[in-house]
């Protein structure tokens, strides 16, 4: 058992530097996600964690011990890849003891680690058969079961879920969680799915081009992003913005044809800002019509409604209960002027 | 589907297709099928001019038992075992080791090291023919199997390497990855993991070399002489004695000659689909 912790962590590929001094600090047990747009580093990051890449500048220490320039085999870390990665020629039960018998375990204690993990997984069916002949969740059971019998010190996943469809990824994501709670290690998760980083995250690492954006809890990044960029990536769908400008008593939004009083610090009258407001918290008014319904998405117990301003600005709004808009209504919006957010245009930063 | 199948195009041209199909193979044929004829037909049907005609005997039995009871034939052909095989081993082992390291390390002069394998290649073995049988003088390999298995080991890696290497290349990255993070090291890759998975690669390449070698006959005029050391390629030419070309003892000697490399395409045939990799990612 161990945390890990990062300082000043760099990469740079030749005279490209793609991770900008990152500095985070994983507790002991915690289930921490990277989560980011492709291309932001997190993938990069877990790799210098797992010791496949480099680590251009900075210091990585699992439990008190600095393996910055360890191979991998010595950090104690197992990882499990997108693809899998199960040696095609082994069957399920030597896939998972290979580690094991590679690094000079006796067979007996190999039999009695894969059979455990194996009934953990519930694996036990399949032991004897190869890869070719499983299924994509099974095969990724397989992976983490891997993983699972060396007993590492830090779990590393890099995008597992993501090769799998819709239903078995909401299967496998409640089997990770329930590994987290069985083996009460250190697991650090990279996916670009929010759904899957609000699910499964103790703490959430936003990141984007190489900077951590955001660290926090789930619902504290949801109810209290730093950022715009943060504010926009976490819930789905995407919180809505909509250009403002600070007047005298708040801030004028052209699109909503209205002056919002919002309870934060005034940035000072003529500042350009950008509201926030999400789907969840805006309501269609039908006494109103400043707005057209352009499409409606019915999900069953939540609809999705897009509206489009005169100007030509969009917003998506979340409808429940039994009266819904449907395409074409002329509808107007009512919102809680407190639960907006608002950023400043240019930084992007939360002004609070 | 392109291009059609002939099934479906007009008749015309499915009778055209059906008439040339046959000519043209058997004019492609036709030197082989001239030499299996030879080799069971007296000796004196070639001095008669009857090239193509009927056997005036059948002589099959007494040709091909006359090559393999009469002749050096079999002691050839055991010299040809014992070059090929070596070589096939040796340059196979050899370009799995460096197709691994140039496959899959990142170094500063992998490219480069890899373009020299490759480039090798390019060199026309005529012009190292000299110097080729100088060096084995001085090295006193001169007329030895074990010097010209060294000299073919060394010329076949490097196709074997640029084979192997772009082989490898294409396993997926993340199962090296996946052993390295599991702690084994990279010799046990190797062996325990990349080996396995190559065996259509190994299997199709042996294949290969195990053809050039057999059938080489460069080398074995330029570095070897006499019955103690040359393959079958070279030496089938001693059944033209000096005053006399037995060419209907040589028909029946080639062919035996060609049928070992035939046979292991033919068994080997199998391996080359390579099916291995499946399952190994989605």
């Amino acid at each position: 058992m161990a945390g890990v912790s990062l300082t000043g962590a760099i990469k740079r590929y030749g005279a490209t530097q793609v991770i900008h001094g990152i500095d985070l600090e994983v507790r002991d047990g915690e289930f921490v996600v990277f989560v980011g747009p492709s291309g932001c580093g997190k993938s990069t990051l877990l790799r210098m964690i797992a010791g496949l890449e480099e680590t251009s500048e900075g210091r990585i220490e699992i439990g008190d011990r600095d393996v910055t320039r360890e191979d991998p085999a010595e950090r104690g870390v197992a990882m499990v890849f997108q693809t899998y990665a199960l040696y095609p020629h082994m069957t399920v039960e030597e896939n998972m003891g290979f580690g094991l018998r590679m690094t000079g375990h006796d067979k007996a204690e190999i039999k009695r680690k894969v059979g455990a993990a194996a009934t953990v997984l519930q694996l036990d069916p399949l032991l004897k058969r190869k890869p070719a002949a499983l299924s994509g969740g099974q095969r990724q059971r397989v992976a983490i079961g891997r993983a699972v019998v060396r007993e590492p010190d830090v779990f590393l996943f890099d995008e597992p879920l993501s090769n799998l469809d819709a239903e078995l990824r909401v299967e496998m994501r409640v089997e990770i969680a329930r590994l987290h709670k069985e083996f009460d290690a250190t697991m650090i998760y990279v996916t670009h799915d929010q759904v899957e980083a609000m699910t499964l995250a103790d703490k959430i690492v936003v990141l984007k081009d190489g900077r951590i954006e955001q660290v926090g809890a789930p619902l504290e990044l949801y109810r209290d992003p730093d950022n715009r960029f943060v504010a926009g990536f976490i819930g789905s769908p995407s919180m809505n913005f909509l250009e403002a400008e600070a007047v005298a008593g708040g801030f004028r939004v052209p699109a909503l044809d209205r002056v919002l009083e919002v309870p934060v610090r005034h940035p000072g009258e003529g500042t350009k800002v950008v509201i926030g407001l999400r789907p969840e918290h805006l309501e269609t008014d039908r006494a109103a019509s400043g707005m057209t319904v352009t499409l409606t998405e019915a999900l069953g117990g939540v609809s999705y409604a897009y509206l489009e301003t005169k100007g030509g600005e969009r917003l998506v709004v979340e409808e429940r209960g039994d009266t819904r808009s449907s395409d074409g209504d002329r509808v107007g919006l009512t919102f809680d002027a407190g639960r907006v957010m608002v950023f400043d245009a240019e930084s992007g930063l939360r002004i609070r | 589907m392109f291009p059609t199948p002939v099934e479906k195009r007009p008749r015309a041209t499915q009778l055209t297709y059906q008439t040339f199909l046959p000519l043209a193979l058997i004019l492609w044929l036709l030197p082989l099928i001239a030499v299996a004829i030879f080799s069971i037909k007296p000796g004196a049907d070639f001095t008669n001019a009857n090239y193509w005609g009927w056997p005036s005997s059948f002589e099959g039995f007494s040709n091909y038992g006359k090559v393999f009871f009469e002749s050096q034939m079999p002691r050839y052909m055991l010299n040809s075992v014992l070059i090929t095989v070596p070589t096939v081993i040796g340059a196979v082992a050899l370009s799995a080791m460096t197709g691994f390291a140039l496959g899959i390390y990142r170094f500063r002069a992998n490219l480069w090291i890899f373009f020299m394998f490759v480039a090798g290649n390019f060199v026309p073995f005529q012009i190292l023919m000299v110097p080729v049988r100088d060096l084995t003088l001085e090295l006193g390999l001169y007329n030895t199997k074990r010097g010209l298995v060294l000299f073919h080991i060394a010329f076949q890696t490097g196709f074997c390497t640029l084979f192997m290497r772009n082989f490898i290349r294409q396993l997926p990255r993340e199962l090296f990855e996946a052993a390295r993070v599991e702690g084994i090291a990279e010799w046990r890759i190797f062996w325990y993991i990349v080996l396995p998975l190559m065996k259509p690669a190994l299997a199709a390449l042996s294949v290969l070399v195990f053809t050039f070698i057999w059938n080489d006959y460069f080398w074995a005029v330029v570095l070897t002489q006499g019955a103690e050391s040359q393959p079958v390629t070279a030496g089938i030419t001693s059944f033209n004695a000096q005053y006399r070309a037995a060419y209907h003892l040589m028909s029946a000697g080639s062919i035996v000659a060609a049928l070992p490399p035939v046979a292991m395409f033919f068994l080997m045939q199998r391996h080359f689909i390579a099916g291995l990799t499946l399952g190994a990612v989605k």
